[in-house]
């Protein structure tokens, strides 16, 4: 619910609108489900967050349904990341519900098992069956029932300025590589790799491939691992990274690193794809960037894992979406919800290079470097503990403590044994 | 900034009319508060009523979704009470209070006594400033006074690396919680003075101007005046001032969530309303929260629990 | 107030004292001048202090994004002055649109103001004026109420509303607000309906007005000052409130401009601080403008309330 999530979740921005699209309006094959229903006409809500989901996919969306649906009209309402669980669990509990609503995947554990969403066991194949993202599944399904369908999920990758690496740069191989290299880069005035102090997610990738986890399912407690030997020797590595290769706000959050970046401070920008489009965009605009200096030559490999030739596990940021118990529109609703996992529609997706939430359309992501470094890493990605709790767990802001706390130059054991007793208490309560 | 109230109703004359007339009668009366009774009732009383009652239950999102609240007796007591954050939480809301508090008051004080001896152009300027202050939405003062921090743009580290020569820029002011503690004191300080400093202005000049004068003849000093003659006559202005600062200060919500926002580690800058809200809305444990909310509100009436009886007593002059 | 303009106030306190000695007379005047000059300093010092911010919004909401994120400070706008950010705040439709959020909360503070008044004015003629059993616990109850942190009971509220199919209208979330202000409205006005004496009324009603006519016609317009006291509370806070109604106005057309305001710092994106600032001078503007219009009236209330003791 925090800035951070959103960070990691989004991966569109709204300059992606500016990509040449055609693939509207055209292959809607999998939301013939819908059809033959239209005795029902209603005025839907769909509440879609942040600026992610791109125009022509939310235009799709709505003429599609129209169509279908004759009589009946479809609103998007766009929610803000901040203070969305708040706002989700009072909306979808009252009788003024919205009907479809995007949540984050590490936030849908709170909603699944809480009845706020309409069970979709029996939709699951008509859905997409096994074509859908399968930790994205996972998120949405509790109890052995499935609530909340994948919607897209974020990609991430490490993003860098030929100015500033050199002529004769060659992406690293292994984890230790790139920890290295970065240090090199790093100057009085510039992060090697760029690491504002609450970013926890990308602190993930160290800890798993170092042996490391977050907290898994023992019996019926969970543990969590921050403190295992695995996840000591990452949060080791984390702090040295963040010590001596960054000289990111000790306690920033990873929104606006274009503005360092286009200063030419960081040498390493690990982050969401989309952050090249805030790179990219003209001295000028309301948001500036560097079009013609650093963004000019920006280039991006995924997270090199702990083995040579491998792409690190990342953490993977993402949506889900469901249909409110307390729709007035379950019929509708559902049709809605089946547009936004079509072919068509996941295909907009894609193009606009967010992973699709069907695996069968992740071959219109766009073939640039960015967009494959980003596919790469995501083919590897990981999720957090699927429990409903995981959800305090974020809102209590832990992990962000405990990340500062480590950019600090705190005692990484005592942090990561206090980190791991509030996750479990957390978790267990 | 004088005060036309005032001047048409003197405090010492006000002290023999606010005895109500023995005027009995017993429909009247309520007819007139009825309105007012009906609005508090039900969206008072009744929502106090269930906080009390869900301060008993495990009420979780669920219940929100109509599974029936199962009873626990005084278990989110109990666990409130042993939970050492919420006994952090509780002292730090408390600390910061009593700073907050005793700034304002200090300073809004001074304030009053000094617009007491400015001319009418200066008296005016000052007054221009605080109403400024005091005027500015919470949410737009918290945000301006984020950007004045900023820590990559902010006009704080700006000057401090003009004036010192060190290189302040991307020094970030929020993240050690006693600094981000001391911007949220001077928000709430700058915000919360205008008010302190106009009622005691409107108060002091009520102070009759012979008596002040008799006792400068009788060689007082200026701070024996102060204590000896004015603060007699504005003891129960301090009173209520210092009464309302606790409360509004003590339940503080708005600054302090806006100010997580933009930065700093929640956990270690959460006061008693956040802490709150942090678990009931964000997280969903209405029933632990409302328990915290019961107790609170006990606190809060042990210490005004003084100036309720003051006020209970003269109602019943 | 007169008597409070130090010159006066000076030859006022110092005179008679003076009588005796004349060179006493001068070093004192020259005491007083030194002093009077310490304190404009001050004065001008403390005013530089608490505008300080309001300028500073004010200059930054003028001023192009690249002035703003620059590290060469800029203290005035001069030829860079532009109304982008304002043009910007109002006009751009990927956010959340400024018209009817403005509309709603000119809708919503009226209503509450409105109410709050006509409600806290009956409140407080009942408790001010008549002697009755179950007054004291009134007046016990609306000082206790205050002392409740409201986030507790955010859910039992939003449930009543939503009970009564009032979510996302302006009186669902009126009738929130004036809940919330009321207790400190009656409390408040209480003080200016007791410095109205009595005798007034009775003697309208020995010439044959009725009690409600009395009430109406003589007390009333003499509280005006006593109401725009306690209004400018109602007002403050039906205006600047933005949790309750985060999550009582879901649907983008029923934001308020604290909502609206919020729609600047979307977590993925950088922050518009020009148009942020932009925002919030349009969000102040009109309390500062009721301030300047009502200010000389707004602490006496609590002052008369205050004083009784």
């Amino acid at each position: 619910m925090k800035r951070n999530r959103l960070v990691a979740t989004t991966v569109a921005s709204t300059i992606t609108l500016a990509l040449a699209l055609t693939a509207c309006g055209s292959g809607d094959s999998g939301s013939d489900g819908a059809s033959g229903d239209a005795a029902k006409t209603g005025d839907i809500r769909v509440w879609l967050v942040g600026t992610d989901t791109p125009a022509d996919a939310r235009e799709y969306l709505k003429t599609t349904f129209e169509k279908e649906n004759p009589g009946s009209t479809l609103t998007i309402e766009e929610q803000s990341w901040t203070g969305l669980v708040d706002k989700l669990t009072t909306s979808l509990a009252s009788s003024d519900s919205p009907d479809v609503v995007e949540v984050g995947n590490t936030q849908a554990a709170a909603f699944t098992s809480a009845g706020f969403f309409t069970d979709l066991t029996d939709k699951y194949e008509a859905l997409g069956g096994d074509d859908l993202l399968p930790g994205f599944v996972e998120a949405g399904t509790y109890d052995e029932k499935f609530y909340a369908a994948p919607y897209y999920s974020g990609a991430r990758a490490v993003f860098y300025s030929q100015q500033i690496v050199g002529d004769g740069f060659v992406a690293p191989e292994t984890l230790d590589d790139y920890v290295a290299q970065g240090k090199a880069l790093t100057t009085d005035t510039r992060s090697g790799i760029y690491w504002p102090g609450q970013d926890w997610y990308n602190g993930l990738p160290y800890i798993w491939e170092n042996g490391g986890f977050i907290a898994e399912k023992k019996g019926d407690k969970w543990e969590a691992g921050f403190s295992s030997e695995g996840g000591i020797k990452g949060l080791e590595q984390i702090q040295d990274v963040m010590l001596t290769a960054s000289k990111a706000p000790k306690d920033g959050q990873e929104t606006d690193q274009q503005i360092p970046f286009c200063e030419g401070n960081i040498g390493f920008l690990s982050a969401p794809t989309w952050v090249q489009w805030s790179i990219k965009a003209e001295e000028t605009a309301e948001a500036p960037g560097c079009a013609t200096t650093y963004g000019s030559d920006l280039h991006a490999f995924a997270l090199p894992g702990k083995e040579a030739g491998t792409a690190a596990q990342v953490m993977a940021g993402g949506s889900n979406i469901a249909v409110a118990t307390k729709s007035q529109n379950q019929e509708l609703a559902l049709s809605a919800l089946e547009i936004m996992l079509s072919d068509g529609y996941q295909e907009i997706m894609a193009t606009n290079g967010l992973i699709p939430a069907k695996v069968s359309q992740a071959k219109f992501l766009p073939d640039d470097e960015i967009t494959q470094a980003g596919a790469a890493a995501a083919a590897a990605a990981k999720l957090t503990p699927a429990s409903p709790k995981w959800a305090d767990v974020e809102a209590k802001r832990y992990l962000q403590d405990a990340f500062v706390q480590l950019a600090q130059g705190g005692d990484v054991q005592a942090i990561a044994t206090k980190l791991d007793e509030q996750i479990e208490s957390t978790l267990n309560s | 900034m004088s005060s036309s109230t005032l001047e048409s109703s003197p405090a010492v004359e006000l002290k023999d009319t606010l005895k109500p007339p023995k005027k009995r009668s017993s429909k009247l009366p309520w007819l007139l508060l009825a309105p007012s009774l009906l609005v508090l009732a039900i969206m008072v009383g009744y929502p106090l009523v269930n906080l009390f009652i869900m301060s008993f239950q495990k009420y979780e999102r669920a219940q929100l979704m109509g599974v029936p609240a199962e009873w626990v007796g005084f278990q989110n007591y109990t666990d409130t009470l042993t939970d050492p954050v919420f006994w952090t939480v509780l002292a730090r809301s408390f600390a910061f209070m009593v700073v907050c508090v005793f700034l304002t008051m200090a300073i809004g004080i001074l304030l009053a006594l000094l617009m007491m001896r400015l001319n009418k152009f200066f008296r005016l300027l000052v007054s221009i400033g605080l109403l400024l202050a005091w005027a500015m939405p919470a949410l737009a003062a918290v945000i301006v006074w984020g950007w004045i921090f900023d820590t990559q743009y902010g006009v704080v580290n700006n000057v401090l690396t003009k004036i010192t020569g060190d290189n302040w820029m991307g020094h970030s002011w929020l993240i050690n919680p006693l600094m981000f503690y001391i911007v949220a004191a001077l928000i709430i300080v700058w915000q919360s003075v205008p008010f302190v400093a106009f009622t005691m202005y409107a108060g002091l000049t009520q102070v009759p101007g012979e008596v002040l004068e008799a006792a400068s003849l009788d060689g007082a000093t200026p701070a024996q005046r102060f204590r000896l003659i004015m603060v007699p006559y504005v003891r129960s202005i301090i009173v209520v001032l210092i009464i309302l600062s606790i409360i509004w200060d003590l339940r503080v919500f708005t600054q302090i969530f806006v100010l997580q926002g933009i930065g700093g580690i929640a956990e270690k800058t959460n006061t008693i309303g956040v802490y709150i809200y942090q678990m009931g809305m964000a997280q969903g444990h209405y029933g632990t929260a409302s328990a915290i909310a019961v107790i609170l509100v006990f606190i809060m009436m042990g210490i005004s629990y003084y100036y309720v009886r003051q006020t209970v007593k003269e109602e019943e002059l | 107030m007169s008597t409070l303009n130090p010159t006066v106030a000076g030859t006022a306190t110092t005179a008679p004292r003076s009588s005796g000695s004349g060179p006493r007379k001068t070093r004192e005047g020259q005491r007083k001048k030194v002093s009077n000059v310490v304190y404009s300093v001050i004065a001008v010092i403390v005013f530089a202090a608490s505008a300080f911010p309001v300028y500073w919004m004010i200059n930054s909401s003028f001023l192009p994004t690249n002035m703003i994120r620059s590290t060469d400070l800029t203290f005035f706008p001069g030829s860079s002055f532009t109304i982008d950010n304002y043009k910007n705040a109002i006009f751009n439709q990927e956010r959340a649109p400024f018209l009817p959020a403005l509309g709603n909360s000119v809708l919503v503070t009226f209503f509450v103001l409105i109410v709050s008044m006509v409600l806290a004015f009956l409140a407080s003629l009942a408790v001010t004026r008549f002697n009755f059993k179950g007054r004291k616990a009134f007046i016990i109850a609306i000082l206790a109420v205050q002392m409740i942190p409201g986030e507790a009971m955010m859910i039992s509220i939003f449930r009543i509303i939503d009970g009564w199919q009032l979510l996302n209208s302006i009186i669902g979330l009126g009738i929130v607000y004036l809940s919330g202000v009321l207790p400190f409205t009656i409390w408040t006005l209480r003080g200016f309906v007791a410095g109205v004496p009595a005798e007034l009324e009775e003697a309208a009603m020995i010439d044959g007005c009725s009690r409600a006519k009395a009430f109406w016609r003589i007390t009333f317009p003499l509280l005006a000052p006593g109401l725009v006291a306690t209004g400018v509370f109602a007002f403050i806070q039906a205006w600047n409130e933005f949790v309750m109604a985060l999550i009582i106005m879901t649907r983008p057309e029923s934001m308020t401009l604290p909502l609206w305001l919020r729609t600047f710092q979307q977590a993925t994106q950088a922050t518009n601080w020009g148009g942020l600032m932009a925002g919030s001078v349009l969000i102040a503007i009109p309390v500062v403008i009721f301030f300047l219009i009502v200010q000389g009236r707004m602490t006496g209330g609590l002052v008369s309330g205050a004083v009784k003791g």
